[in-house]
């Protein structure tokens, strides 16, 4: 159990800056999700973590104890690498036991933490194997036991899942939320899936550029995201850029009245924050494409100013292409610069009677 | 439809043996070309050594390698070759595996510099070398030049003393062991370097536990090429080192034109080809290894 403490970290190469002043509190036990799209600098904070890089300015603290300029090997974190970094030339004992060794514990001691580790990931009796003979979800585990099994105060981990396929990667991020939760260790996880961040995180941090966007709990963050990139990045999100004249949202298709100051804004509405119902007006907006998700149905409509919208629809609804539709949304958000403006679950309803485009 | 597949089946396999036979006929030049200047000849001069002329004809003998094995001038030239060839072959590894390592973990700008200069004596003909050692280490050279500047005795040269083919080999062979060795650390991937500090291990340790058990193959390669390029050099040994005992390749050169001895100047070169054979079949046991550890 430890806490982790980020202040105003900055980290820059030549001209390129990836970091920019992120600063973070991580509790004790808490598994904090560090995401965002490629080149948004989640990676490289990890690394500055795990001392993998030197920030340019800024602080790291594990319990108090600053570990800037800490070297690796001396710090008290294991990290779990994307691509494994198993050593091919040990057996999955050996892989697990080289840190041990290094501390020199007895070999009664070694075996017992080593056999531990494995029942930890659900890989006893998996000692004797070559590296090269497990599967890409087995040497993750592995990876995973080489970490935990030093007991570090922070667990570090870099898109651990990303080589695996869809199918294991879900099995595998509840096994590894479980061991967490088991164990009660800190946990900094980075990642570009939301899925995983969504599923894994006690709070997630939304990087951009190298600044923090948000920081917040999954569902604080799908249902009120602070900025109209977090809302973007986060779930599936409509957006419809028009004016705000005289405290209305003047859109071709849509309308709202808002308590904001007049100026351009970007209206932002959740796929499932939004309601068809079939409209015989010959100017409604029309259905491009429906696709069957199983659970539910994502309809893709045009507006008339031809901007496209995602709904999502009960199952057993039926959208034919080409079908008029008129849309009606339950909640909403307005963003101006990136900044969020107003939300409410005032019902934003599509005006009707106004010709509408060509479906293909 | 019978017909057809028959067809079918026809016009798929002729452009396979065409195919097939444009293939030979591309490396049949080649392989004509080893075994004409390289296979040929090895045979011929092993059969020549064994099968000698003499008062009854043409009998088999082995009169010229027990010549070898008991003469203790050959003996001690065979015993210099060897010891400059593992002196060599030891300071490569010595020298080159830093510089190795440097320019495989190197971000600094600084590595392209160490690099250029480690490459540069590929580019220097070994005759070259030797002179321009010479005018530095020889008597009277740079060196003494410099050491009697500040008032400091000369110091004992390594030409013509067996260093002085060390100094030369090393210098010559450096660019191919860390051209080598750079392409073999190119296969231990950084995470697996991290992931060994992250549990503890410091540089010494990661090199030691991590880095020189997964290299050991471009190791052995990296040798079995030097030594094999250094068993059989000539210019180097023949310029830089002492009269006697020489290396091979001079000791060949003086049998043959100086003594007028050729047949036992082929003893010496088929004792010295079967050493570089020993290092051959090492080489490439060492690739066929490799390719296996690859393949699984």
């Amino acid at each position: 159990m430890a806490r982790l403490k980020i202040e105003s970290l900055r980290k820059s190469f030549a001209a390129t800056t990836a970091v920019d002043d992120f600063s973070l509190d991580v509790g004790d036990g808490e598994l904090v999700c560090l995401l965002g799209p490629s080149g948004s600098g989640k990676s490289t904070i990890l690394r500055m973590i795990g001392g993998f890089e030197q920030p340019t300015s800024g602080m790291i603290r594990i319990d108090g104890q600053d570990v800037t300029r800490l070297s690796p090997e001396r710090r008290p974190t294991g990290m779990v690498f994307q691509s494994h970094a198993l050593w091919s030339h040990m057996n999955v004992f050996n892989n697990i036991a080289f840190g041990l060794k290094l501390r020199s514990l007895s070999r009664g001691e070694i075996q017992r933490k080593v056999d531990q580790a494995l029942e930890l990931v659900g890989l006893a009796g998996y000692g004797h194997r070559q590296t090269f003979q497990l599967s890409g979800g087995q040497q993750q585990r592995v990876a995973l036991a080489r970490s935990l099994v030093l007991e570090p105060k922070i667990l570090l981990l870099d898109e651990p899942f990303a080589s695996l396929d869809q199918h294991l990667r879900e099995r595998l991020r509840e096994e590894v939320r479980d061991i967490q939760q088991r164990l009660g260790i800190t946990t900094l996880f980075v990642t570009h899936g939301q899925d995983e961040a969504l599923a894994m995180a006690d709070r997630i941090v939304v990087l951009r550029n190298g600044q923090c966007e948000q920081v917040d709990a999954p569902d604080v963050l799908y249902r009120n995201p602070q900025t109209e990139f977090v809302a973007g990045f986060i779930g599936q999100m409509n957006f419809l850029s028009a004016n705000v004249e005289g405290g209305r949202f003047r859109h071709p298709d849509f309308t709202l009245d808002v308590e904001v100051q007049d100026g351009p804004a970007v209206l932002a509405l959740r796929p499932e924050a939004l309601r068809l119902e079939p409209s015989d007006s010959p100017d409604a907006a029309g259905v491009t494409r429906a696709t069957d998700f199983g659970s539910h149905i994502m309809v893709d409509v045009e507006l008339r100013d031809g901007a496209r919208l995602k709904v999502m629809t009960a199952p057993d609804a039926r959208w034919q292409k080409g079908q008029t539709v008129r849309l009606a949304a339950s909640a909403f958000a307005l963003y101006r610069q990136n900044r969020l403006l107003a939300r409410g679950g005032l019902p934003v309803e599509t005006v009707e009677g106004r010709s509408r485009h060509a479906l293909a | 439809m019978a017909d057809t597949a028959t067809l079918s089946a026809a016009g798929g396999s002729e452009p396979a043996i065409g195919r097939g036979l444009k293939g030979l006929l591309l490396v049949a030049i080649p392989v004509f070309l080893v075994g004409w200047l390289i296979i040929y000849p090895i045979f011929a001069a092993i059969l020549s050594t064994l099968f000698v002329a003499g008062p009854d004809g043409v009998q088999f003998s082995t009169a010229s390698y027990q010549f070898f094995f008991s003469d203790p001038y050959s003996r001690a030239n065979l015993a210099l070759t060897l010891w400059t060839t593992s002196i060599c072959a030891v300071l490569l590894l010595l020298v080159g595996l830093p510089i190795a390592l440097y320019l495989r973990f190197s971000t600094s700008r600084f590595a392209d510099l160490v690099q250029s200069l480690a490459i540069f004596p590929m580019f220097v003909p070994s005759i070259i070398l030797s002179y321009a050692l010479i005018r530095t280490i020889g008597p009277n050279g740079t060196v003494d030049i410099l050491l009697n500047a500040v008032g400091l005795p000369k110091l004992p040269t390594p030409y013509l003393t067996p260093w002085g083919p060390v100094i030369g080999l090393v210098w010559d062979n450096l660019p191919l062991t860390v051209l080598m060795l750079t392409a073999g650390l190119a296969g231990i991937s950084s995470p697996s370097i991290e992931a060994a500090r992250d549990v503890g291990a410091g540089p010494i340790r990661v090199f030691w536990y991590i880095i020189l058990p997964r290299m050991g193959n471009s190791i052995l390669v990296t040798i079995s090429f030097t030594v094999l390029g250094i068993f059989s050099s000539f210019t180097l040994p023949y310029v830089l080192g002492p009269a006697s005992p020489e290396m091979m390749g001079p000791f060949m050169l003086r049998t043959f034109n100086d003594l007028y001895d050729p047949l036992n100047a082929k003893t010496q070169a088929v004792i010295s080809f079967v050493f570089c054979l020993f290092f051959g079949l090492f080489y490439v046991w060492s690739i066929a290894r490799n390719q296996r550890s690859q393949s699984r």
